[in-house]
């Protein structure tokens, strides 16, 4: 009757290094934002900042040549898309799991909520592209009639889920920010006491930051839903004369929270190797996270198969047509390492209890996954871009398969490099573990023995 | 968990048997009175093989309607078991107890009931069943595998299979504490049925084992089940049915119904046993909260399908959708579809108060279910009335009372199932109520014990 | 797929009345229950070609109230005997299958009557038998022999005179020649009085039906479905029509 979800008579991984008191975790966390940056620090960011220039050089480029030709912009839309999947939707995961009030979530929260940042620069990335799509006349859209439709209403869509990431983010650091601004020096102490410097921590206050955060969180999750729902349509279905799918916009939100599990796994594993967190991040969060990553990989093949199976069946023309263009056509090679590395590898692998179990493995897959995700956009955002005429009810020429050219490749490796960037300055500014939640987690958890053994009880306060 | 009941094995025992080996004269009657509706319903069966389905509304073009309607409503509400038992097993939610065994009766129940309506519902059901028993393997014309309606008994049949041995698997300890407080007839069906359970740890490790790997096991077949009934629909070519979001949006749908019908099905449990301290509002505000979530993802899925109808300019599709918001009678249904199933139900259940109110939330569970089976009638029939561009052959369709009164019969035919089953096995896994006392725990935080749970 | 020889006809809409014998002809030959008034009122009629019909010009005579402009447009349907048939693959038991000349075969003894196949044809031109079928004494000797008398339950619908088609072929056959252009004719294409219906041959290149198929006024009905219709239809020479922005696609 008992689940042998447990951990067969072995302690439960310990929260914080074991033994360790409040002061000491306290110490640890805030002491790395406090000290300065080792040298290792300096060297990546040095390293990144390198990719970063040459992806603006690159950039700068293609902005030359200015949006008139959309196919160019093929592969930049591709990366907006590729961050919007990835590192804006990794905060859903700390997100979703506070709502659930579950417990292995405390160490990773805010390191996802982190990675929100990274949409000051893809909104950059966005303005481009934006830009280079088609007005609305003659072809089917989100928007039908609205003016300034769609450049206007997309970007102001992205917009608010960059600024509600950003006060996520705040609102989830700020008790830490606080304890930061009492103890910090020199400039950064003044931001930090501008920031939160009113925070003292009464119950009042402490009330009012858990409702702000639990329903700017929510907000987070339905703005997210909708922008990738928003970008499917406009950016990708919008241009594809014939193309109507009602479940896609879903399927890419869908794809965008694996692809956001799979951002976390990485930069838990580079916390965990890198920054030498290993005392705070353990199997557990990589076992729940592996487990998600599994039913979400069957997800992504779900929604890709029932949008398949309708457009396929009816031997329809413009089915036919949309089927070709973004499968079975030029577009054959991203497809099937779509679908290899976001559900057959992933699948294959983490269907292996032992493999779910450890570290490394759902690393390995969250890597195969972020390639899918490329692949999948690539698919997605080049073969619309390449489209010249856009409007009626078929596709009737389908385009040749666009290659990314020298300026396409800067772009992209500037884009990841950038963003990766950002996070680690953030991460100098706001520590990567919720200290207050760490320290809540320590509180209401307790090991009592059954029977012969030793569980962790958790304490349900409300 | 805030209201807890410290209870006794003995009590748990002496409670969850009861309904079994005592029989109050409300169950003579409410069995009377769910077989005479049955009867009813197979009355209406024999008319229709008798004088053919001239009897019903349907006509041409609207060739499909309640109840092809009411095979799709059962089937989403066979979706409750599934998600109960094993989603909620697998995440280690703790109020799932008292219900998983009720919802996995009703998943059964309901997906029998759900079966009988394809086969009812063809021109000839004699040749269905004799195209099947024996099937005419010589002349080499095997059925069709690329229509849905040979998808469907497939999924269904899986369904069935899984759930059944689901609840078997987890019925083996409870037939062993009937077994010892039975004699005669009785306990010797209880002895051959609990397999010779004695409880001792290798047998619970098993059973366990056996619980975990069909939770895990079933939930691919919970979502193919209803994602392949909606292919019904999705393949076609009728223009508010051809959509690729059909998959998702009936599963959810299928949740949000089936999750509601439980809810309702815990009212009805907790008053009629008087299982008070084992169905606490604690259970209805869980339950409460998994349906919002459920709620407000089902409102997401129906938004893509309207924007969808619109979003093409397809002139077939949006006279269909015209038809179906602003022509009477579709407009009021719509307007009822929509107030019973989200605009009333999910603000309601924002609320603490009245997610822990029983009659309250007896009173939202069953408006979601008429809207939802509102929202299935509505998008079955006006597509099939408005079908293509060409209006001369523009139909409507009416029910008739042998159709009405095959709704009611399928709701006696789950409930007599139900209640045949309270009375042979107990309704409440016994088991699972003992893990439960055996999991409580509390943990000082300051000067407060907070009551807790053990997680392994 | 391609096919030696494929069965098709075209309708010149340019010559309909609206006459409705070829209605009659086709209830005739096809042993056709009765279209009472009861089940005409229930939509339950069976008709397995109809003349459609459709008014032109009515919204502007409802505004002006001057009704002497509004014109009638007739359109026979019947089974399009499509190559690409939506009403095939939904149907579990095989009952409805394409022939090898090109023809929509129904096979009643297979049909249990799901329906499946009468929601997915676009064209609206399956019937089903919600009655038993009965006619009165003094009819049941005009019934036809060649063709089978449906029981209640299952799905019916045009067949392009199939019993004629099979006739002509054995006839042919037994004279050691193939079939003549023009020899077979459906009960639709015999009785009509204005040579609306033409059939034939479409993959003979030197048939009549296939010559016609070409005009310049050629169409089929929703072409755009990708049902790939076996019906080619003639657009009516209206001399008073305005060109107008097409609304479809």
């Amino acid at each position: 009757m008992s689940d042998t979800h447990g951990h067969n008579g072995h302690e439960p991984s310990p929260l914080v290094p074991p033994g360790a008191t409040d002061r000491a975790v306290s110490a640890d966390v805030l002491g790395r934002v406090l000290h300065p940056a080792g040298r290792r620090f300096r060297g990546w960011a040095l390293l990144l900042t390198a990719l970063l220039a040459i992806g603006v050089v690159g950039f700068l480029l293609r902005l030359q040549g200015g949006v008139q030709d959309r196919t160019q912009w093929g592969y930049t839309a591709a990366l907006f898309a590729i961050l919007l999947s990835t590192f804006q939707a990794a905060p859903l995961v700390s997100i979703t799991q506070r709502f659930l009030r579950s417990q292995w979530r405390r160490p990773l929260g805010r390191a996802t909520e982190l990675l929100a940042v990274v949409g000051l620069l893809n909104f950059l990335i966005m303005l481009p592209v934006v830009a280079a799509l088609p007005p609305l006349a003659g072809r089917p859209s989100l928007w039908n009639w609205w003016p300034g439709a769609p450049h206007l209403w997309d970007t102001l869509g992205v917009a608010i889920l960059v600024v509600n990431g950003l006060a996520v983010l705040y609102l989830a650091a700020l008790p830490d920010l606080a304890a930061l601004a009492v103890v910090g020096q020199g400039w950064r102490a003044g931001l930090w006491r501008r920031l939160a410097g009113f925070w003292v921590g009464t119950p009042r206050q402490w009330d009012i930051q858990r409702m702000a955060l639990g329903t700017l969180g929510m907000f987070y999750f339905l703005m997210l839903v909708f922008s990738h729902s928003m970008v499917a349509m406009d950016f990708s279905m919008g241009l594809v004369p014939g193309w109507k799918s009602a479940i896609f916009p879903a399927t890419h939100a869908l794809s965008a929270l694996q692809g956001g599990l799979a951002t976390t796994i990485v930069m838990l594993f580079i916390l965990r190797t890198v920054g030498g967190w290993q005392d705070y991040l353990h199997v557990d969060q990589f076992w729940a996270l592996a487990k998600l990553l599994l039913s979400f990989s069957l997800l992504w093949f779900y929604f890709f198969y029932s949008e398949f199976i309708i457009l396929w069946y009816g031997r329809q023309p413009q089915e036919e047509a949309t089927i070709g263009l973004l499968m079975f056509g030029p577009y054959l090679v991203p497809f099937v390492g779509a679908f290899l590395c976001s559900f057959v590898l992933p699948l294959a692998l983490l269907i292996w209890n032992p493999i779910r179990r450890s570290i490394r493995g759902p690393v390995v897959v969250a890597c195969i996954i972020l390639v899918g995700q490329l692949f999948d956009r690539v698919r997605l955002y080049v073969s619309a871009y390449s489209i010249e005429q856009v409007g009626g009810h078929v596709l009737e020429h389908v385009p040749a398969f666009h290659p990314p050219d020298l300026v396409d490749v800067m772009i992209l490796v500037g884009g990841a490099a950038g963003a990766v960037l950002l996070v680690l300055l953030a991460s100098r500014l706001v520590p990567v573990f919720s200290l207050w939640e760490l320290k809540e987690g320590m509180m209401l958890r307790k090991v009592v023995p059954l029977v012969r053994l030793r569980l962790a009880a958790l304490a349900k306060p409300r | 968990m805030q209201e807890r009941y410290l209870l006794t094995n003995r009590q748990i025992n002496d409670d969850l048997t009861r309904p079994v080996l005592t029989t109050p004269f409300w169950f003579w009657v409410a069995a009377a009175l769910l077989g005479g509706g049955l009867s009813l319903g197979l009355l209406v069966v024999a008319v229709f093989v008798i004088f053919g389905l001239g009897v019903t509304g349907l006509n041409r073009p609207v060739f499909w309607g309640v109840m092809i309607t009411n095979f799709v409503f059962w089937v989403g509400i066979s979706h409750a078991g599934v998600m109960i038992s094993s989603i909620l097993r697998l995440s280690q939610a703790e109020w799932r107890r008292p219900v998983t065994r009720a919802a996995e009766v009703l998943t059964i129940f309901a997906l029998g009931t759900a079966m009988t309506f394809p086969l009812i519902h063809t021109g000839r059901p004699w040749r269905t069943l004799y195209w099947v028993f024996p099937y005419d393997f010589f002349r080499a014309i095997w059925p069709n595998v690329r229509s849905p309606l040979v998808w469907d008994p497939s999924a269904i049949f899986t369904y069935l299979t899984s759930a059944s041995l689901f609840v078997y698997v987890a019925l083996l300890p409870d037939l062993a504490v009937l077994r010892e407080r039975t004699t005669g007839l009785p306990h010797l069906f209880y002895s051959i049925a609990s397999l010779g359970w004695r409880g001792t740890p290798r047998q619970w490790y098993l059973q366990a084992l056996a619980g975990i790997l069909l939770s895990a096991l079933i939930l691919p077949v919970f979502v193919s089940v209803h994602s392949i009934v909606s292919w019904d629909f999705a393949v076609s070519l009728v223009p508010n049915w051809h959509a690729t979001i059909f998959a998702p949006y009936f599963v959810i749908g299928a949740v949000w119904s089936g999750v509601s019908a439980v809810a309702t099905l815990m009212v009805i449990m907790r008053s009629v046993f008087k299982w008070q301290k084992y169905i606490t509002p604690d259970h209805f505000d869980a339950i409460g909260r998994l349906l919002l979530v459920v709620g407000v993802g089902w409102f997401y899925f129906f938004v893509l399908e309207y924007l969808f109808g619109f979003y093409g300019a397809e002139p077939a599709e949006i006279a269909v959708r015209e038809f179906q918001l602003f022509s009477w009678p579709w407009n009021l249904l719509f307007a009822i579809f929509m107030l019973a199933a989200f605009l009333i139900p999910v603000p309601m259940l924002c609320f603490r108060g009245i997610r822990r109110s029983i009659k309250w939330m007896l009173i939202t569970s069953l408006l979601v279910n008429v809207g939802m089976w509102l929202e299935r009638y509505i998008i079955i029939v006006p597509g099939l009335a408005y079908k293509q561009v060409l209006t001369f052959s523009y139909g409507e369709y009416t029910p008739s009372i042998f159709e009405f009164t095959l709704i009611f019969a399928s709701f006696c035919m789950v409930g007599l199932g139900i209640l045949v089953f309270s009375k042979v096995f107990p309704l409440m896994p016994i088991g699972e109520a003992k893990e439960g006392q055996i999991f409580r725990a509390s943990v000082k935080v300051g000067k407060v014990e907070v009551p807790a749970v053990i997680r392994e | 797929m391609a096919l030696k020889r494929r069965w098709g006809m075209v309708v010149d809409l340019d010559r309909c009345t609206g006459c409705q014998a070829c209605v009659v002809a086709c209830g005739a030959e096809n042993n056709i229950p009765l279209n009472e008034e009861k089940i005409v009122n229930e939509r339950r009629a069976i008709s397995w070609i109809r003349i459609e019909r459709y008014w032109v010009g009515t919204e502007e005579a409802e505004q002006t109230g001057d009704y002497s402009q509004v014109k009638a447009r007739f359109l026979p349907v019947m089974c399009q005997q499509c190559g690409n048939a939506p009403c095939e693959p939904v149907c579990p038991v095989y009952a409805t299958h394409r022939t090898e000349d090109g023809l929509n075969a129904q096979i009643y003894n297979r049909c249990i009557g799901t329906r499946y196949c009468a929601n997915n044809d676009p064209y609206n031109v399956r019937f089903f038998n919600f009655w038993e079928p009965d006619w009165p004494e003094t009819l049941r000797n005009q019934l036809n022999p060649d063709v089978t008398v449906r029981s209640k339950g299952l799905i019916e619908k045009c067949t392009f005179c199939v019993q004629r088609i099979r006739r002509a072929e054995r006839g042919a056959k037994r004279e050691g020649r193939v079939v003549r252009d023009g020899e077979i004719q459906p009960a639709c294409v015999q009785a009509c009085p204005a040579d609306v219906l033409l059939f034939g041959d479409l993959e003979d290149a030197q048939s009549k039906v296939a010559q016609k198929a070409k005009d310049r006024r050629h169409y089929r009905l929703l072409e755009a479905v990708g049902t790939d219709p076996g019906v080619y239809y003639l657009k009516k020479v209206d001399p008073s029509a305005t060109p107008r922005e097409g609304t479809g696609h």
